[in-house]
């Protein structure tokens, strides 16, 4: 009796309000280690400022301390005597914590170099890079200084193979909760492991991820003749199916061999990661067999054919269509959200093509956002089952994808995750009418952010501004939080505001 | 072939009726000497004796049993009843192309309520009373009108209610016979009709006017035999027809119950009923709010407007209180989503029904818990009682396929050259069975200005909707002409 009432002493407050009770400690002692490393890695644009004088580099080191301090602190003293054992149900938490203090903390070096002058505004940049999304409230990045370019593209780099492979990578003590922190930053990625050890397969994953970052910088630099700071931002921001572009003229740094490189390596993350490194170790027969990839391809070239046919038949010449429509396509697909110089006329068929894309997104397993193509493939197929099974009630059908079996529960999942998908946009743009934008803008708007596409031309086409800085703040809060959303793919987010994760028993 | 006989018997028998209903119009054509009743006796006659022509010569065509015909059934009973409704517009020349009376017809069979008429009062009684007549039958889905009042067709009823309804809602059939549920709900149909008729009768309307208002309240379609929609109607007038909307969107099968005393049954929907009116009061609230303090209306006024337009748009009936186009941004939006969302399964509104939205969001739910108790069991339930999983993949595959025939018909109109605001706000009313969109065709404007293709799509859109979307689609797919 007297045992029992000491063991609900020890719960308080989490047992009298019914809570669950968490390990707190290990999410704040893993959270602390990932702002020293993210406070390590200002050296880089510390570099970049020295390097070019850009004046910066004092605000870089006192932004690397605050937030090394801020890391000890989590790290050292909130989190002594740690107990490393984390249950499955915590890493919901972990994930929404860490999404949510990493980029907080990526707020510093823009208000200390006095880049960007109120919270809310460092807040939108921060996550917009953070979650590879490329929402800019800059309107002219070109007059910032270099280094903070850098800085701006290295949290999309950051962003975009995920922070918690990062913490995945780095704390081989996890033990169980690794897998399930791998499949909430990639719930689209059954059965994606480059190596039975996850450790080792995120390794391979970063390996790959940071050569080819350092490739397309190196051809950028010599075959594009960018200015290498600018290859640095573009590599950064292409890789991650970022955005961030290191000027405002749509690209005009670039030669036609310079936009062939970013337009290819656009192409390219969009495929998922393990597909990628399968096609660099030479491992060709799980490619030809991979129905996404193919899919992906086919719709990527059909959008680009269907784009110039547009293009064309309202009046452009045909380099010009094929040039913008390959560049264009790649961009919003991989949702990396880059856009150069539009073609003279355009033409409405293009903005319905570039909403369906906005919409599927990438690969899974992939940088980009999106509702993916791997689960569309899934949920064409079984419609076409369900119509089907209208005319032969009998008849046992099953979606299969290379050559698995997708069980109805997960198609089940996938089916709720659109609902979402759809729930999010409708939502985020309501909130946006209500800040005074117009209604196809404002879907557009939110379902370029939730698909963490960013600023693209649609946008622009449908008489809205790319320039968010115009925006009131409770548009900018709701943009935020919609891109937080969609980089979580959704439910790693409401789950942890959802009354089943909190309740003891349900 | 035997299948096709036996569904050109039973078109026959659908022209009869809409044959026999044209004639009824010569009631106001005689009364009021609006000088239509030639042309009206002519289009009613002719389409009377095709489809007795039809009954006639093949009254022996053996019954069949085959799903894939009552689909080819139900999907091309409505085009057929648009076609031959398109007569009495195009014989007494109130309208001049045949694509803008396909749209009217059409708009009125499947009870959206979008018009190519920007004034309506110039248009003779004959073809008014038929404008609201086309509302009333359709919106109660006149192939179940035919089924209740030929109870020796035959054929398998159930399969015919399941493509013109969509399956999702098992539980609105309560009595073993097809039949008799049909008539339980027919006459609900018709004694709320008359009832309403009579309320407004009672509070100062002509009996003509109750008619043709009452018709396309109760059927959620919203033509409106007054310029200015119901603007202009006394403030009683307009919340009583708001109550004959409200009532419009509450499933038919409950309302039956409710009057016949077996409240035990009404557990079966009370979820649905609820979600229904929970999202009404809510968008209702925030309307008001929003005319209020937004847009400096009176309260009175924004009472009145919040109260009425919300329900009309929510049962998507499509009458207007005001001229909503000039409104504020949000709440243009709002009436958008709650076009989708309609009115509850098994009632005359169109959209997604509050059921479906109800078992969408229930069912994120449920993955939510599957996902973070992954050993627990817990069931989709809907009144207590857990909702089997091909009722939430068919209410996922509906919705999937709403969202994409929009997107497509949106795209489409896009493409005829209307602007991205008004393409959105045409495609969603005609297929939610809403009616006015956003721009030109919202509020008092009318769908006249668009192109004859954007008419045509658009008309194709309001089937569809209609038929929530599969059984047309279904037809359009190889599978269902190939053989075996």
């Amino acid at each position: 009796m007297f045992k029992n009432n000491l063991h609900r002493i020890n719960e308080w407050p989490a047992e009298r309000l019914g809570l669950r009770k968490f390990n707190f400690k290990l999410i704040a002692r893993i959270t602390g280690t990932l702002l020293m490393y993210f406070a390590c890695s200002m050296v880089i644009p510390l570099l970049v400022s020295l390097y070019y004088k850009d004046g910066a580099q004092f605000s870089f080191i006192v932004s690397g301390m605050v937030i090394l301090l801020l890391g000890m602190l989590l790290r050292n003293i909130v989190g002594r005597n740690v107990r490393y054992d984390l249950k499955e149900i915590e890493s919901y938490w972990i994930t929404f914590i860490i999404w949510l203090v990493v980029p907080m903390c990526g707020t510093v070096p823009y208000l200390v170099t006095g880049a960007i002058g109120t919270v809310t505004d460092a807040v939108f940049e921060s996550f917009s890079g953070f979650t590879t999304t490329g929402s800019s409230i800059v309107a002219l990045p070109e007059e910032l200084p270099l280094s903070l370019l850098v800085y701006r593209s290295f949290t999309q780099w950051v962003g975009g193979i995920g922070l918690l492979l990062f913490v995945v990578a780095i704390l081989r003590k996890l033990g169980i909760g690794a897998g399930q922190l791998y499949e909430a930053e990639f719930s689209g990625a059954r059965h994606r492991k480059l190596h039975p050890h996850l450790s080792k397969s995120v390794t391979r994953m970063w390996t790959l991820y940071t050569l080819i970052t350092l490739a397309m910088v190196g051809l950028l630099y010599w075959v594009g003749e960018v200015r290498f700071g600018d290859a640095i931002c573009l590599a950064l921001s292409t890789v991650s199916t970022g955005g961030f572009a290191p000027d405002n003229g749509g690209m005009a740094m670039l030669t036609d061999g310079g936009l062939v490189i970013v337009t290819v390596f656009m192409m390219l993350s969009g495929i998922s990661l393990v597909r990628l490194y399968q096609l660099f170790t030479f491992r060709w027969t799980h490619l030809r067999h991979d129905q996404e990839l193919h899919c992906y391809l086919a719709i990527l070239f059909s959008a680009v054919a269907l784009c110039v046919v547009a293009f064309c038949s309202v009046g452009n010449g045909f380099k010009e269509s094929l040039q913008y429509s390959l560049f264009h396509v790649a961009s919003t697909m991989s949702s990396t959200g880059f856009y150069v110089a539009k073609p003279a006329h355009w033409s409405f068929f293009v903005s319905a093509i570039t909403f369906l894309l906005i919409l599927l997104g990438a690969s899974a397993g992939s940088t980009g956002g999106g509702i993916k193509i791997w689960r569309v493939i899934a949920v064409v197929k079984y419609m076409g089952n369900y119509f089907t099974n209208m005319l032969h009630p009998n008849a046992v059908t099953c979606v299969k994808i290379n050559g698995q079996v997708v069980e109805t529960d997960y198609i089940n999942k996938i089916f709720a995750f659109v609902f979402l998908y759809m729930a999010f946009i409708v939502g985020g743009a309501f909130v946006l009418t209500l800040c005074g934008c117009t209604i196809p803008n404002s879907i557009c708007m939110a379902a370029a952010n939730v698909s963490n596409l960013g600023p693209s031309p649609l946008i622009n086409n449908l008489g809205g501004s790319l320039d968010y800085a115009m925006l009131p703040n409770l548009a900018k809060w709701t943009l935020t939080v919609l891109m937080l959303a969609g980089r979580l793919e959704l439910f790693a987010l409401i789950a942890v505001f959802s009354p089943a994760y909190w309740k003891r028993r349900i | 072939m035997n299948g096709i006989k036996y569904i050109l018997r039973f078109i026959g028998i659908m022209l009869m009726v809409e044959g026999g209903v044209m004639l009824t119009c010569l009631i106001p054509a005689f009364h009021f000497h609006d000088g239509t009743w030639s042309q009206i006796t002519v289009s009613g006659l002719f389409t009377f004796c095709l489809g007795m022509l039809l009954e006639v010569s093949f009254h022996r065509a053996p019954r069949f049993a085959d799903k894939r015909m009552a689909y080819l059934l139900v999907g091309l009973m409505w085009c057929v009843l648009s076609l031959f409704g398109t007569l009495p517009y195009l014989t007494t020349g109130v309208v001049h192309s045949f694509a803008d009376a396909l749209f009217e017809s059409t708009s009125g069979i499947s009870s959206t309520g979008a018009s190519i008429f920007s004034a309506v009062e110039w248009i003779p009684s004959s073809v008014l009373l038929w404008r609201s007549m086309t509302q009333w039958f359709g919106g109660f889905g006149i192939v179940l009108l035919v089924l209740a009042l030929v109870p020796s067709l035959g054929i398998n009823k159930y399969t015919l209610y399941t493509a013109e309804a969509s399956g999702a809602d098992n539980t609105s059939k309560q009595t073993t016979s097809m039949a008799t549920t049909v008539g339980h709900t027919l006459g609900i149909y018709v004694l709320l009709t008359l009832l309403f008729i009579y309320l407004l009768w009672k509070n100062g309307m002509h009996v003509w006017d109750a008619v043709n208002i009452t018709f396309t309240a109760i059927s959620s379609g919203g033509f409106s035999i007054y310029n200015n929609s119901i603007e202009g109607l006394t403030l009683v007038q307009q919340y009583i027809l708001a109550g004959a909307m409200l009532l419009s969107g509450v499933n038919f099968a409950l309302m039956y119950n409710f009057v016949t005393f077996r409240w035990d049954r009404l557990r079966n929907k009370f979820d649905q009923l609820l979600c229904y009116l929970c999202i009404y009061l809510v968008a209702a609230i925030f309307v008001v709010l929003a005319l209020r303090f937004e847009m400096d209306y009176s309260w009175r006024e924004s009472l009145r407007c919040g109260i009425v337009q919300t329900i009309s748009v929510q049962t998507t009936t499509g009458l207007l209180a005001a001229d909503t186009s000039q409104w504020w941004v949000p709440i243009t939006f709002l009436f958008v989503a709650l076009s989708l969302c309609g009115g509850m399964a098994g009632s005359t509104t169109g959209g997604l029904k509050a059921m479906r939205v109800l078992i969408l969001s229930r069912n994120v739910r449920k993955i939510l818990r599957d996902r973070l108790h992954p050993r627990s069991v817990s069931p989709v339930r809907l009144n207590g009682h857990p909702v089997s999983d091909n009722i939430i993949t068919n209410v996922m595959v509906i919705f999937l396929i709403f969202v994409a025939v929009i997107f497509v018909g949106i795209m489409l109109l896009m493409l005829c050259g209307i602007n991205a605001t008004e393409s959105i706000g045409a495609a969603i009313a005609c297929v939610s069975g809403y009616g006015p969109g956003l721009g030109i065709s919202g509020g008092f404007g009318c769908y006249a200005g668009f192109t004859i293709m954007a008419k045509i799509i658009c008309t194709f859109l309001m089937l569809m909707g209609r038929l929530e979307c599969l059984t047309l689609l279904l037809l359009f797919m190889p599978s269902f002409w190939r053989k075996g």
